[in-house]
């Protein structure tokens, strides 16, 4: 009987066990994931490398520095960016919901941090912290922080989306963004309002809360312009965009937009070829290895090669909203929607600046502008995005 | 979770937002980048590529032994792009360019207003920088170069300019450049100059100017954003512009200043009859080459200082070249002043007398102390009567009435003829000399002089008759002035006997510059040439190829016969060297002159111009057997003819033949 147990049941608990063993194997998370995903993400940063390199080559040969000084320094951070990758993709996401209080907490203290003297200014910014050699931004860090903190929240309380939710999703929003405006940096914080309004609007949230949202919004900026919150020149920056052909706006004020304009236009169809701007290799264009990137592909590739690069961004989104419609929970669908709005919005106000529908405000273009601590994090959510991926069944 | 629970709806709201971003991004890239692209690629390649005009050095102005009067140097200049720092308005383009304005009005101790001023002027040329500070020295030059960063748009530059080695040295010959003005831009003279161009203002360097300027160069330039000059594309070279050599003697030159400078001073020293000292307010002198009619040195005084013009002529010295109280420095007198000549024009009424018949050279007319026309008396200017006289004593006594007596002649000759087809000798015996119009000097604002005649006396008194009659009416009846003016109101535009006499002593109305005086003596020192005098004599280009000769030009010659011409030449020769009593009115300043190996010949003039002081006069040529130099002086306000101007022309002969420096020494009054 004992032998007839297992002699009979044994080859079938084998093979059920076999049966069982494929069946894991096909839900096993590494079997899921998403390449589409990693070789876009890889492929724009190694895109944005070679555009680096070609917007600093002429210059730093002039200052008679290594020209590729930038450009190795992002293939570094490209190199710690596919760890942190892997490293975010390894752990089941569902635990992050654990930690989240503690990644959001740790964030904010680097956002202190950095209005302390240990913070290092550039361009009337505070917004590095200097560590032997490295550069890191917090503010790109509490993005991320940010969106799984907000998606940790919107999961909890799902049941009861009600206004104490928002209220509570507006101050995980608000303290971040409080301290950014601190260093100044208005287009970073931006961003934070912009991925408040995403996961609440995925995040069920009522659609009045959301309106009310939009209209305080709106009142927000009509206030800033008609009680002259802002400097005058500040409101200019802002506003130049709508009025390219005023004269009265200086020079200064205009000078980036402008030249930025005739970066990309002057590519045309085909683009002048790589390293063969103009404006690039002239330094004609202010920051065009960070903010201004997009001057570059535009300039170098034309409308073709801007075509390729927001084509890639495209892919990049719609996998994103693919692995959000399939997430297993909302905290799953949020953490992919929370990646797929930073990109999306980062992507369009950097280049909607430099094309000239955006006011010119500091955001850099994910995965291609230079800059460690962007590059990283834009991996970080692609880890994100995979893990969710992986673990939707 | 269940699909239903899924916000299905709401993530689809956020991918058609997202969708509609990349849409307007595409279209927007769509719309510059093909739609606009070509526009922008103009833009692109106008901010890449600079024009930068090259400046061309100016010609130099040579002596005649190739020794420089003029030449050029370079000058250490910091200059701007006012694109880089102003925007339209004028105010700084941002805080790096107010900051740059900042340092430069430190660097350059330059108040910030006037390089703004300077920057926004539309006087420069679009394709070069403005010049913000010139002349600066040596460590603002190596401050701008070393710390571009710092100077963003701000070039230091070496620019040539004009210099003068020898200071104020035939400063009015040289003349001086200034900036082209509107209305000149718009003369076919100056077709290809630009605003912030210079040019010749004043002197040769307005005559030659065509010669000396150059013809700028234009460099094709790529630069990168912080104005960094990355390649050339292409390169006009400058031409640089043809030297002029003149036939001026340096050394005489400088000698010839000197020696007029010093006798006007010294004759300041000269009491006059009444007690006051003489003015001697200013005077010029004029060296020729009678075989030719070439300048060989030519002063005026007082002077002004070339150089002050370099970079712009600041409103202090401006000021003091306009003020009256400093005589007009400015002013070329040997050939932009005309003045009554007095006696030195007996020359040319004596040729009148002879080639109007009026007498021979073997006439003798009586020379009284008095001489009366109808109710008029004339003087001569020596009391004594000098007894019956023949042409050659006339000019050595410097008679006067000698000459009174022949204008009443040619007068009442020329009153009998008919109105319409009166032959005026005298005007037309002086046309010979060249006198009455330009001699065409090659030096500008050349004065024509005057020598009345009946048409000129009419034409003269129609334009000023209404002020003649207003006079007549508003003065004192009964008073000398009112008699005058009620006469002139009614009678004015008629040639009197009063005017031909008058104008026979080159009284009246005559006026000659000195260098009219001066080709007056020449054509009778040459034996009947009337040279337009020149200073140029050619054009060579920068390694002394001769581009252009610029060839002696006959303006006139005489019609004396050869008996006539030396019966003048006695009569000058005697006023220098006849020291029989009575002597010649020039001898004595000749005192010591070795007039044996080196015989003189000259006049002497002492011109009325009430109420001021009388004009001197010396004109001379010399050596008198084979003339190489014709000498005149005049001093404005200087007495007597032989007590300052012979003297000066003395020690100008002194110099001129390497015979010692001599002292002034007054002469004495004779006329």
């Amino acid at each position: 009987m004992e032998s007839g147990y297992f002699g009979a049941d044994r080859s079938q608990r084998i093979a059920r066990e076999r049966v069982q063993a494929q069946w894991m194997d096909a839900y096993a998370p590494i079997r899921h994931l998403d390449p589409v995903l990693v070789l876009i993400a890889l492929a724009l940063s190694v895109i944005g490398i070679a555009m680096v390199y070609s917007a600093k080559a002429h210059q730093l040969q002039l200052q008679q520095l290594p020209t590729d000084l930038y450009a190795t320094k992002q293939t570094i951070a490209l190199a710690v960016g596919m760890v942190a990758l892997l490293v975010t993709a390894t752990f089941d996401y569902r635990y992050f919901r654990a930690y989240a209080i503690a990644v959001y907490v740790g964030s904010l203290l680097g956002l202190v941090l950095v209005l302390t003297p240990l913070g290092v200014e550039v361009n009337g910014t505070q917004a590095w912290l200097s560590f032997g050699g490295f550069q890191l931004q917090p503010a790109e860090f509490a993005k991320v922080a940010v969106i799984v903190t907000l998606a940790a929240l919107l999961h909890e309380r799902r049941e009861t989306p009600g206004i104490v939710t928002v209220a509570l999703g507006l101050v995980i929003v608000g303290v971040p963004l409080l301290l950014i405006l601190q260093q100044p940096d208005p287009g970073t914080a931006t961003v934070f309002l912009w991925l408040a309004f995403a996961l609440f609007l995925v995040g069920n949230i009522q659609a009045r809360y959301l309106g009310a949202m939009l209209a305080a919004g709106i009142a927000g900026v009509w206030a800033v312009l008609r009680f002259e919150l802002l400097a005058k020149h500040q409101v200019d920056r802002l506003t130049a965009f709508l009025d390219p052909n005023n004269p009265a706006l200086s020079q200064s004020i205009r000078y980036n937009a402008d030249q930025s304009l005739i970066a990309i236009g002057s590519g045309q169809f085909l683009g002048k070829g790589y390293m063969d701007g103009t404006q690039t290799n002239l330094a004609y264009v202010p920051e065009n290895h960070t903010d201004f990137i997009f001057t570059v592909v535009g300039e170098e590739f034309g409308f073709v090669g801007a075509t390729i690069v927001l084509g890639l961004f495209a892919l990049l989104m719609w996998r994103g909203i693919r692995i959000a419609m399939m997430a297993k929970d909302l905290f799953g669908t949020l953490l992919a929607v929370g990646a797929v709005a930073m990109i999306a919005f980062q992507v369009f106000v950097n280049v909607g600046m430099a094309v000239g529908i955006m006011p010119v405000i500091g955001i850099p273009l994910p995965f291609v502008s230079y800059g460690g601590t962007s590059l990283i994090a834009g991996l970080v959510l692609i880890g994100l995005l995979l893990n969710v991926h992986m673990r939707r069944f | 979770m269940t699909t239903d629970e899924r916000p299905t709806l709401r993530l689809t709201l956020l991918t058609v937002l997202v969708a509609g971003m990349l849409l307007a991004l595409l279209s927007r890239l769509w719309f510059l980048q093909v739609l606009a692209g070509e526009r922008y690629a103009e833009l692109a390649d106008s901010n890449r590529v600079r024009f930068v005009v090259l400046d061309a050095p100016r010609g130099r102005i040579l002596a005649q032994d190739g020794q420089e009067l003029v030449k050029n140097r370079p000058a250490q200049t910091v200059s701007a792009h006012p694109r880089d720092l102003l925007d339209l308005r004028g105010e700084p383009l941002d805080e790096d360019a107010a900051r740059v304005l900042d340092r430069l009005s430190v660097l350059l101790d330059l108040e910030q207003d006037r390089i703004v001023e300077r920057l926004l002027s539309r006087k420069y040329s679009p394709f070069r920088p403005v010049p913000v500070a010139e002349d600066v020295p040596r460590e603002v030059i190596l401050a701008v170069n070393e710390h571009k960063e710092l100077f963003r748009g701000v070039e230091a530059e070496t620019l040539p300019v004009r210099t003068y080695p020898h200071g104020t040295m035939a400063a009015h010959l040289v003349g001086y450049l200034g900036e082209i003005n509107e209305t000149e831009l718009t003369e076919v003279e100056y077709a290809g100059y630009r605003p912030g161009d210079l040019i010749g203002w004043a002197g040769l360097e307005r005559t030659y100017e065509s010669d000396l300027n150059g013809q700028e160069g234009l460099r094709k330039l790529e630069v990168n954003a912080k104005g960094d000059v990355l390649r050339v594309f292409e390169e006009r070279p400058p031409v640089r512009g043809n030297d002029l050599v003149t036939s001026l003697d340096l050394e005489l030159q400088g000698e010839v200043e000197r020696i007029l400078e010093e006798g006007i001073i010294a004759s300041r020293e000269i009491e006059r009859k009444d007690g006051r000292f003489l003015p001697s307010v200013a005077g010029a002198a004029v060296v020729l080459d009678p075989r030719d009619g070439s300048v060989r040195a030519m002063a005026s005084y007082p002077v002004f200082d070339p150089s002050q013009f370099v970079g712009g002529v600041t409103q202090g010295y401006w000021d003091f070249l306009r003020d009256a109280a400093n005589e007009y420095p400015l002013l070329n007198r040997a050939v932009q002043s005309a003045y009554p000549p007095g006696s030195v024009f007996k020359i040319v009424s004596g040729s009148a007398a002879l080639l109007g018949g009026l007498i021979t050279t073997e006439s003798r007319i009586s020379c009284p102390p008095a001489w009366r026309l109808g109710n008029l008396t004339f003087r001569n200017w020596s009391p004594r009567h000098e007894g019956s006289m023949d042409l050659t004593r006339a000019l050595k006594r410097s008679c006067d009435t000698f000459f009174y007596e022949l204008a009443r002649q040619e007068w009442s000759r020329e009153e009998a003829q008919p109105d319409d087809q009166v032959d005026e000798t005298l005007p037309r015996v002086a046309a010979e000399f060249g006198l009455g119009a330009r001699l065409g000097v090659d030096l500008p604002s050349e004065s024509p002089g005057v020598i009345p005649s009946r048409e000129w006396r009419k034409t003269y008194w129609e334009q000023h008759k209404d002020t003649y009659c207003r006079k007549a009416e508003e003065l004192t009846p009964g008073s000398y002035a009112q008699r005058v003016n009620a006469d002139l109101c009614r009678d004015g535009g008629r040639w009197r006997g009063g005017d031909a006499v008058n104008r026979s002593i080159g009284q009246g109305d005559v006026l000659l510059t000195p260098l009219q005086v001066a080709a007056t003596y020449m054509a009778i020192a040459n034996g009947g040439t009337v040279y337009a005098p020149q200073v140029g004599e050619r054009i060579v280009d920068f390694d002394g190829t001769v581009i252009r000769e610029i060839e002696p030009e006959v303006v006139s010659t005489l019609s004396l016969t050869p008996a006539q011409m030396a019966e003048i030449r006695r009569g000058l020769e005697a006023v220098v060297m006849d020291r029989t009593f009575p002597s010649g009115t020039g001898s004595s300043a000749f005192r010591d002159f070795p007039i044996e190996t080196i015989p003189v010949a000259g006049k002497t003039g002492t011109a009325e111009l009430r109420p001021k002081v009388p004009y001197a006069w010396f004109a001379s040529y010399a050596p008198a057997n084979d003339p190489q130099y014709v000498v005149v002086v005049a001093v404005e306000q200087g007495g007597g003819g032989s007590q300052t101007a012979a003297p000066i022309v003395r020690s100008i002969y002194d110099a001129i033949f390497d015979l010692g420096d001599t002292e002034f020494e007054e002469g004495p009054r004779t006329d």
